[in-house]
């Protein structure tokens, strides 16, 4: 019998459903103003840039590169023995004023990252808690 | 900018023990902290009419049941946010003649803010049949927490200032040496440092070794901010709020964008041009200052941003050694937050120490002649919330 995941889980609210599907369907979206072009992350209900709601959820090609990194050996709770492992902010070269978005890295040599280090998005499924999250790996 | 100057003062400071664990609760060291700052004043608890929570529940009803505890009685303000905005709200308040004293209060006791706390409910909890759900976008959900956030702010400094994290690593030695001269501190008795023992210090999240890291410990303290009025009758001479600044941006560590860091300055930039301009003084005027020190990297951003160096270069002012005593900006005198306590929400210690630095009353820590001091208080995300309150003495 496999161990239950006991590290926090996003509480998958229907607002951002869109995006919690799509990543179910292997899909990064980050919501885009259909007014200004602002692209908003973290999801807001009105676009910080011009306060429109009239905004989408944009499908990224879920490629990025490192902004900053750390490798966390003591890690929190559920993490405790994944130590070490690589926390990432990847910024998304969408546009002006480029969203950063935080995440775990997998398969990857925690000596080889470095800021600039082409990355995209990976996906993982949750047994039995109907959510899908997202790592990065690197982008060879 | 007009900022009501020397119509408030600070009258009462006190911190109770801190330790990694007390006695009591939240409450009672509150509390503790409350009876101490009013001793200091001279004050009695009926004559507080206004409240500033910094406790973790700091809500309205709980802000109400303190208005109880402290006399039964209706007030006239409650206000929150951090140390320096509240000092500087409450002035400026008080100038307007809704309130003549307000107290600035916190206490924790037995909660941790650190990793240790995941892992005392996970062991509490020994069979998990579902995983703890938290808000979308929650950095729990990464394995991110405080130390690895730093970390991550650390490294892109690093990176875009080519900046030596030997040169960081300067400021926790700056920290444990005012430690040792302040009695009350944690880490103290343990003696000086080298930058070799913070490298050598078991690795954290990198770049960041345990003595980089904040402490995690219990306790409290409070603030009296006063009247012209009252403070002429209170027992130590006042330390005035000549000005002060708040700044608010981003959510609690979640919204990042490439403009991190940059040359026009996020919140402590807006708090500090405010507070100095509202103040009347200089950045060269400051003799004394008490900042948020959560990590080396914070001091850093923090000279930076308050303007005392440009941005880019407080890496290069760490090591040069300004903010130790004896050097051109005596920072965090009593230890600060890596060597002296982090009490879980202790940005009013800061204030406590420039306040005790003003009376003159710091002993082999003092500063001579230290006549107007700063503080900045930041946290709720990297330099989100900023509070800065400048003060003086006659």
């Amino acid at each position: 019998m496999t161990q239950p995941y006991n590290k926090p889980l996003p509480q998958r609210s229907p607002e951002n459903e869109p995006f919690w599907a799509g990543l179910e369907n292997r899909e990064f979206r980050i919501p885009k103003c259909n007014d200004c072009g602002h692209w908003n992350w973290v999801p807001y209900p009105a676009c910080r840039n011009c306060l429109s709601t009239d905004q989408d959820w944009a499908l990224t090609d879920g490629k990025g590169k490192i902004f900053s990194y750390t490798v966390v050996h003591r890690g929190p709770g559920g993490f405790r023995d994944d130590v070490p492992y690589v926390l990432a902010m990847v910024e998304f070269p969408v546009g002006a004023r480029t969203p950063i978005v935080l995440g775990t890295m997998v398969d990857v040599d925690p000596d080889a990252v470095h800021t600039g280090m082409p990355v995209k998005v990976v996906y993982e499924d949750i047994e039995g808690e109907g959510v899908t999250i997202w790592h990065f790996a690197p982008d060879a | 900018m007009s900022f009501p100057q020397r119509k408030a003062a600070i009258v009462g400071v006190y911190n109770t023990k801190q330790a990694k664990m007390l006695e009591g609760t939240p409450w009672t060291l509150a509390l503790e902290a409350i009876q101490g700052a009013l001793d200091d004043a001279g004050l009695k608890h009926s004559d507080i009419d206004g409240l500033s929570s910094m406790m973790y529940d700091a809500s309205l009803t709980a802000q109400q049941m303190w208005v109880e505890q402290l006399g039964g009685r209706p007030m006239t303000y409650t206000s929150h946010g951090i140390a320096g905005a509240l000092v500087t709200k409450a002035a400026a308040t008080i100038a307007a003649g809704l309130t003549n004293v307000v107290c600035i209060y916190f206490g924790n006791a037995g909660m941790r803010a650190g990793p240790s706390k995941q892992r005392a409910a996970a062991e509490a909890a020994p069979v998990i049949r579902k995983a703890p759900r938290v808000p979308d976008w929650d950095f729990n959900i990464h394995g991110a927490y405080m130390s690895a956030w730093y970390a991550l702010w650390t490294r892109r400094y690093m990176d875009q200032f080519n900046a030596p994290y030997e040169n960081l690593a300067e400021y926790p030695v700056i920290a444990r040496y005012h430690a040792t001269l302040n009695p009350a501190s944690l880490m103290g008795e343990r003696g000086e440092i080298t930058v070799q023992d913070v490298i050598d210090s078991p690795m954290i999240s990198s770049p960041l070794h345990r003595l980089d890291c904040s402490l995690d410990n219990d306790g409290g303290y409070a603030i009296l901010v006063a009247s012209a009025e009252v403070a002429k009758n209170c027992r130590k001479d006042p330390v005035w709020v000549l000005g002060g600044g708040e700044g608010i941006y981003t959510d609690f560590y979640m919204s990042f964008t490439d403009d991190w860091i940059n040359d026009n300055g996020q919140s402590v930039r807006r708090a500090s041009d405010i507070a100095f301009a509202g103040a009347g003084v200089t950045r060269d005027d400051i003799d004394v200052t008490g900042m948020y020190d959560c990590f080396p990297v914070t001091m850093a951003r923090n000279i930076e941003e308050m303007g005392f160096c440009k941005v880019g270069e407080g890496h290069e002012y760490i090591k040069e050694g300004h903010l130790k005593l004896g050097g051109k900006l005596p920072t965090n005198t009593d230890g600060g937050l890596l060597s002296h306590s982090h009490c879980g929400n202790p940005s009013g210690m800061h204030v406590v120490e420039v306040v005790k630095q003003l009376r003159g009353e710091c002993d082999a820590r003092q500063v001579k002649d230290a006549k107007i001091g700063a503080v900045l208080s930041q946290g709720y995300a990297v330099h989100g919330v900023a509070g800065v309150a400048i003060l003086g003495k006659d």
